[in-house]
């Protein structure tokens, strides 16, 4: 306040005396001003000198003391906080609307947003090209070991606001690049106690919050301010030099359920069509069950009544079945009637009696069938009778 | 008179701006008589000094970050690991820190850097990888904190943190990494197939082993019916020729024949003497 105490005395209060080039500069800004500021006891143009000057200077201070103090008003966005620091020392923090502080150099003033969203990325960086991309891929950043001595290739987006804004400015060199390191030491903490599979699958939530609990605490612990409001894993993959065994691994996996797919399709068309083959079995076996019986009850059924009317005349039936199975027969075959009793040798040309009788029915096969009644006249009956003359 | 009063006025801000100074939020404050210390101002506001006679040294009383440059070490295993870490730490004592380093930031970074790498260096050699990745870290960390607070002791200076940042493995290390992950990975996928061979295997081996009880009951069953059809048709046929054996027996020869003698082709070689032809030649008798 001391200086605010000089300020406001007037150092040319006593004295009538101002340097003509001064006058000069006097005369210029009074002009210049009067506009804004009608002085009604000064009588404008051709006052004398001395009262001039005098009543100049005082308009200037007032202006300029006014210009000053008005210098001290500002707005703080509903986002922001406001930190005011009188000589370097705290001396109010300020939350939305208008306010006012003594101006510089006595006191300063410090935005902080304290609302936005930060991002920091850990892995890869953001290449923004008119819209959002992943890329820049900062392998140094993303390879980590894992705690059954793997690597994983791990992108993580951390996002944290500042929520102590005396703590932000005062008590860390730059606490954003803190919180980096503070990130990428938890990040490699988190995922080296943890097994690949597990990261790589269903761990994923789980390591981010750890990640988030244990970033919280450093920064807590340096009293940064900053409040880290969620943690990403962006992305999780093994190294690209083993990419291909790992999804020849899951391909793998497909494969075996395909085999035994494969293997249940071939059960499903087997069995059924196996279980239709028994049925067919069992159907026809009672099929040919019933025909068996059937054939045997009449066969059985016709025999007993033959012999029942052979039994009646057995003489006669019997020579009448004999003679007509015989005309049944010898009707039907070629033959060939030889006396035994003549001892010469004799010569039979069987197979060429054979070649004529199916060179025959060829020939007759071509014509009608009541025309192969007339067989009898076409065969050659070969008789040979050497009986005595 | 004016002049002479602008004068006064100048020299009279002179002399105040070079009697005050002010200290920071972030600051701590020297004040130095002609070299040597007077007070420590850590306060922050507006002070006084004498002018030219006092002059003052500002230090930075914030938490320092030394973000030191990736280093190789040697684990307990002789692999060679490429370490990174970073050291947070802050001025206690303004006095001390100004007597010992002349208040050079980045040369305490300096002395820092080799005392944090003399401590890594001899807490690595002690541990294989896997410890050193998994579960020490913390345990690093604080051996290094303690080690390294006596050897700062005397700089002013509090360590509040040595944390790692990353443990890289050597370009040949990781390469067998890769190849160990390879394997592994490799492995696992042939356990897959050859485990998904075996139990397609047993599907389709249990599939045939019913389609094979499935034939062979029916086939069992079916038999069995057949069997009952031949018993139930043999006794039949028992039951009706048993009535005559002899007139069967003739009856069915007859059958035979026809059956026998009924296409074309066959040829019968006849003995005119038979019976059957006794009245054909009428010489017989």
């Amino acid at each position: 306040m001391a200086w605010n105490d000089n300020k406001n005395k007037n150092p040319w209060a006593g004295s009538n005396q101002t340097p003509p080039e001064l006058e000069e500069v006097i005369k210029d800004f009074k002009n210049k001003f009067n506009g804004f500021f009608s002085n009604k006891k000064s009588s404008g143009a051709g006052g004398a000198s001395k009262t001039l000057s005098s009543s100049g200077f005082k308009y200037i201070f007032i202006l300029v003391l006014l210009v000053w103090l008005l210098s001290g008003i500002y707005i703080i966005d509903p986002a922001e906080k406001g930190v005011v620091l009188r000589f370097g020392a705290f001396q109010e923090e300020t939350s939305q609307g208008p306010h006012w502080h003594i101006p510089y150099p006595i006191e300063t003033l410090n935005r902080i947003n304290v609302e936005q969203i930060r991002t920091v990325e850990i892995g890869y960086r953001n290449v923004i090209n008119g819209n959002r991309r992943f890329g820049g891929n900062i392998s140094s950043e993303s390879l980590m070991l894992t705690k059954d001595e793997n690597m994983i290739e791990a992108k993580f987006a951390i996002q944290y606001k500042i929520n102590d804004v005396q703590a932000y400015l005062f008590n860390v060199v730059n606490p954003d690049t803190t919180l980096r390191h503070v990130a990428e030491s938890a990040i490699r903490q988190v995922v080296g106690q943890n097994t690949m599979d597990y990261i790589l699958t269903e761990g994923r939530v789980s390591i981010a919050d750890d990640i988030k609990e244990k970033s919280q605490s450093l920064l807590n612990r340096y009293k940064t301010g900053l409040l880290i409001t969620t943690v990403n894993m962006q992305d999780a993959q093994p190294p690209e030099e083993v990419q291909s065994a790992f999804s020849d691994a899951v391909k793998a996996r497909e494969d075996k359920q395909r085999l035994i797919n494969e293997a249940q399709t071939y059960a499903n068309d087997i069995l059924p069509k196996s279980r239709g083959k028994a049925a067919r079995m069992l159907e026809e076996s009672k099929a040919y069950k019933s025909k068996v019986v059937s054939k045997s009850e009449g066969e059985a059924s016709r025999f007993k009544q033959i012999l029942a009317e052979y039994e009646k005349a057995p003489k006669v039936t019997r020579e009448r079945l004999y003679r007509e199975t015989m005309e049944n027969v010898l009707a039907s075959t070629s033959k060939v009637v030889v006396d035994s009793k003549a001892n010469s040798m004799m010569y039979l040309p069987i197979d060429k009696l054979i070649n004529a009788r199916q060179a025959n029915t060829q020939v007759f096969a071509k014509e009608s069938s009541t025309q192969q009644n007339n067989q009898g006249g076409n065969i050659r009956d070969i008789f040979r009778n050497r009986g005595g003359r | 008179m004016q002049k002479i009063g602008l004068l006064i006025i100048s020299v009279l801000f002179l002399v105040l701006s070079s009697a005050l100074y002010t200290v920071n939020e972030i600051q701590t404050v020297i004040k130095l008589r002609l070299g040597e210390i007077v007070t420590i101002e850590e306060s922050p506001g507006l002070k006084f000094k004498m002018p030219f006679v006092n002059n003052i040294v500002k230090f930075d009383n914030r938490i320092q970050t030394l973000d030191a440059p990736a280093e190789r070490f040697l684990t307990g295993e002789k692999k060679n690991v490429i370490v990174d870490s970073y050291v947070k730490w802050r001025i206690i004592d303004a006095e001390k820190f100004y007597k010992s380093t002349g208040g050079n930031i980045a040369r305490t970074n300096n002395r820092l850097t080799q005392i944090i790498k003399t401590g890594l260096k001899s807490e690595f050699s002690k541990r294989t990888i896997a410890d050193v990745v998994s579960g020490e870290r913390s345990e690093i960390m604080s051996n290094i904190v303690r080690l390294a607070k006596e050897d700062i002791a005397q700089f002013g200076i509090e360590i509040i943190d040595v944390r790692i940042k990353r443990i890289d493995l050597s370009q040949e290390v990781s390469n067998s990494v890769y190849r160990r992950m390879q394997a592994e990975r490799q492995r696992v996928a042939k356990e897959f197939r050859s485990k998904g061979a075996e139990e397609a295997e047993i599907i389709r081996a249990a599939a045939d082993k019913e389609r094979t009880i499935i034939l062979a009951n029916a086939y069992r069953d079916s038999e069995k019916i057949r069997g009952e059809g031949d018993a139930v048709g043999a006794n039949n046929y028992a039951q009706a020729y048993n009535k005559n054996a002899d007139f069967y027996a003739f009856y069915r020869a007859l059958e035979s024949y026809k059956k026998s003698f009924s296409n074309q082709n066959n040829i019968l070689v006849l003995n005119p003497n038979t019976k059957f032809f006794r009245h054909f030649n009428p010489q017989i008798k």
